[in-house]
């Protein structure tokens, strides 16, 4: 193993090798869940795997994680093959939090942050000062430190998601990967969560690969994102994946496209009437987001056919639909909306 | 939370209860002896009375001392089942060991008597029902260690043991249906458990084995907490899932069967206790929880004793239904004032 001040940000520390994922059967021939995995991690990276419910994502990262073992090809940590190290040193260089909910009854904070100690306590697990400073540094760095003495299942989803995180950061490793770390939180906490997690690469510069199926929030944190298609694998930045049109091929079949322009999903909506808008700023966008969910085909300024006035004096907007010669005002989006419902009927 | 001295406290009121009960079971039997005479007994071995000594150094001070490892050996082996399956209503009993037990005492008592080559087997606890009840635990553990070699999820496991135990009672029952009354008393009388039958001789035997469960239980603090996330996780930081079994299997084994071959099986403690202990110390680590559950054992099964013999002259009532009555409530009121129990363990 090389040694870490030798590492040049560009080495590929985390590499896999023509890998075939899956699950062994002895009578029938394996499951194959995916095959000829190339994919590549380098120091201090934020990597986001990104797929679809079932292609592998979980096993792909419980494969690179040494808790399974590939049908086919290798895993690479600094060049060297995983099944070449052995399991305490391996657990001193790679760390993984899985779906798994733990819920333990008076399993307090602290105790499990320390079992993160794990690997690097004596076969009585006696805490030393310095394993004790370590769980509690690592509490501080995901801002939980004021709940070392709670109980396990007293805290929020979030927040015990954040400790799981201290638990991985108490074990000290390069590697840290975890398993939709987002998939029971609310939204702020998903932000938050994988907000930390791009904070810890780069301060803490560990190689972080956590799965999701927030495509958002992964484009907007992530340094590179794996992406698994149905018989592909994409690596790049999301950047990069977004101008080369790679994300809408996700959606081939689907109702969604990936706006470039605008960063995110949109259904593709067939349009039945024409509409004519007017109006400025916020007003403007937010009354075409709704017009348009309501299936018509928005056209700025056009007041030859039925259009829409917005008009935001004093604070005080209103809607002025012109439609056939009359005139009807509305205070309020919803009210607008309601209208023009019946009006298609 | 406890505080410091708060656990200190417990334990003081622990120890002098676990004392005080030992020297209150010594006391009390059928024959009134005055407690001048036991103290001096106890402490200098010697005595005016002949009778009185042998009635307290071959009768009470081996039963007593049965009473206090039984309680700490099924206590301290339903603890780690607990923590092994994730599940608290799992008991040192849950691999079949009883039933293992039950079978090769069922064979020895009805099968091979009532072919006349046994024409008289003489008071329980002897030592071919011993050795019998061991082949039987043994050959339960036997499978249960094959099994958990080559079968990956926990659960599997907890599921085949509770179906080998299922198999072997019906083996028993058959057993029963054949053989004729006075040996199915005989064995009716086993299955209801006696801590009075065991000599000093086998004590030699008994406390040594129990010890030696008790020590590598000690030994395996660390895993057992690793076990408390579950195996996924505790293989993550560098857990050998299999060695980890593989020892508290046998340490479990060790304990239960131990005392099962002596005593008969002995229900509720194993269960019962590590509960009374999570509430006591309010903790689900296994630093203080472990030596915690021993002595509560400890405590609960001498008591169980005491209560046994309350009818006083030569009538007993049967152990295992004295744990029961003290255990039913027990975990009744834990349910009631807990609510939590499906997250315990």
């Amino acid at each position: 193993m090389k040694k870490p001040d030798k590492i040049l940000k560009t080495d590929k520390i985390l590499k896999t090798d023509n890998l075939k994922i899956g699950y062994s059967s002895k009578k029938n021939s394996d499951n194959v869940l995916f095959e000829n995995i190339n994919l590549s991690g380098c120091d201090g990276e934020l990597i986001a795997l990104v797929g679809k419910n079932g292609i592998g994502k979980s096993t792909l990262l419980r494969n690179i994680a040494g808790l399974q073992n590939p049908l086919k090809g290798e895993i690479k940590y600094y060049d060297k093959i995983l099944n070449d190290y052995n399991r305490p040193d391996f657990a001193r260089m790679v760390s993984f939090v899985s779906t798994e909910i733990i819920n333990v009854n008076n399993l307090k904070v602290f105790d499990l942050v320390s079992l993160g100690r794990f690997p690097h306590t004596n076969w009585f697990g006696k805490l030393k000062p310095d394993d004790i400073n370590q769980s509690l540094k690592a509490l501080q760095m995901v801002g939980m430190d004021d709940f070392s003495r709670k109980n396990i299942n007293e805290i929020s989803d979030g927040e015990r998601q954040r400790v799981m995180i201290a638990r991985t950061l108490a074990q000290d490793t390069k590697f840290i990967i975890l398993d939709e770390p987002t998939a029971f939180l609310d939204l702020p906490n998903k932000y938050e969560t994988i907000h930390l997690l791009n904070r810890l690469s780069k301060q803490e510069n560990k190689t972080i690969l956590f799965s999701t199926h927030d495509l958002n929030i992964a484009i907007q944190e992530a340094d590179k994102i794996w992406l698994m298609m149905d018989n592909e694998i994409f690596e790049g930045a999301p950047e990069d994946l977004i101008l080369n049109e790679t994300f809408n091929k996700i959606f081939e079949n689907t109702n969604l496209h990936f706006d470039k322009i605008k960063g995110d999903f949109r259904l593709k909506r067939k349009h039945t009437e024409k509409i004519g808008l007017s109006g400025d700023g916020a007003y403007y966008n937010w009354t075409k987001k709704a017009l348009e969910r309501l299936n018509f085909s928005v056209e700025k300024g056009n007041e030859s056919i039925s259009h829409i006035k917005v008009r935001s004096e004093d604070g005080q907007p209103e809607w002025i639909l012109t439609s056939n010669k009359k005139a009807h005002t509305f205070k309020s989006i919803y009210d607008l909306s309601l209208y023009l419902k019946v009006q298609i009927k | 939370m406890l505080l410091k001295k708060q656990i200190i406290f417990i334990w003081i009121i622990l120890i002098i209860t676990l004392v005080g009960l030992f020297i209150t079971d010594i006391l009390l039997g059928s024959v009134t002896i005055p407690v001048k005479e036991v103290i001096k007994i106890l402490f200098t071995g010697q005595t005016d009375h002949s009778e009185y000594f042998t009635i307290v150094y071959h009768f009470r001070i081996p039963k007593a001392l049965t009473a206090l490892f039984a309680g700490f050996a099924l206590s301290v082996s339903g603890l780690q089942m607990q923590t092994i399956f994730k599940n608290p209503l799992a008991g040192p009993y849950v691999l079949g060991i009883s039933a293992g037990a039950s079978l090769g005492v069922a064979i020895l008592v009805m099968g091979i008597s009532s072919f006349a080559i046994v024409s008289q087997f003489g008071v329980l606890g002897n030592w071919t029902i011993v050795t019998a009840a061991w082949l039987g635990s043994g050959l339960i553990l036997f499978l249960i260690m094959a099994i958990s070699a080559r079968v990956k999820d926990i659960m599997t496991i907890l599921i085949l043991g509770i179906m080998f135990g299922s198999a072997t009672t019906a083996v028993v029952n058959i057993l029963q249906y054949f053989s004729n009354e006075s040996m199915l008393k005989a064995f009716v009388i086993w299955t209801m458990g006696s801590l009075g039958g065991v000599s000093l001789a086998q004590l030699k035997v008994l406390i040594p084995g129990v010890i030696i469960g008790l020590i590598i239980t000690f030994l395996l603090i660390k895993i057992l907490n690793a076990m408390l996330v579950g195996e996924n996780y505790a293989k993550s930081m560098g857990m050998n899932v299999r060695l980890s079994r593989f020892l508290v299997f046998f340490s479990t084994s060790l304990l239960a069967g131990s005392i099962t071959a002596f005593c008969g099986p002995i229900g509720f403690i194993g269960i019962a206790v590590p509960h009374i202990a999570r509430i006591l110390f309010r903790t689900a680590n296994h630093k203080s929880l472990l030596p915690g559950t021993m002595i509560i054992g400890g405590i609960v099964l001498l008591f169980s004793d005491i209560v046994s013999q309350l009818p006083g002259q030569e009538n007993t009532l049967p152990i295992n239904s004295i744990t029961a009555l003290i255990g039913i409530p027990v975990i009744i009121w834990i349910i009631i004032k807990n609510q939590k129990l499906a997250a315990v363990s």
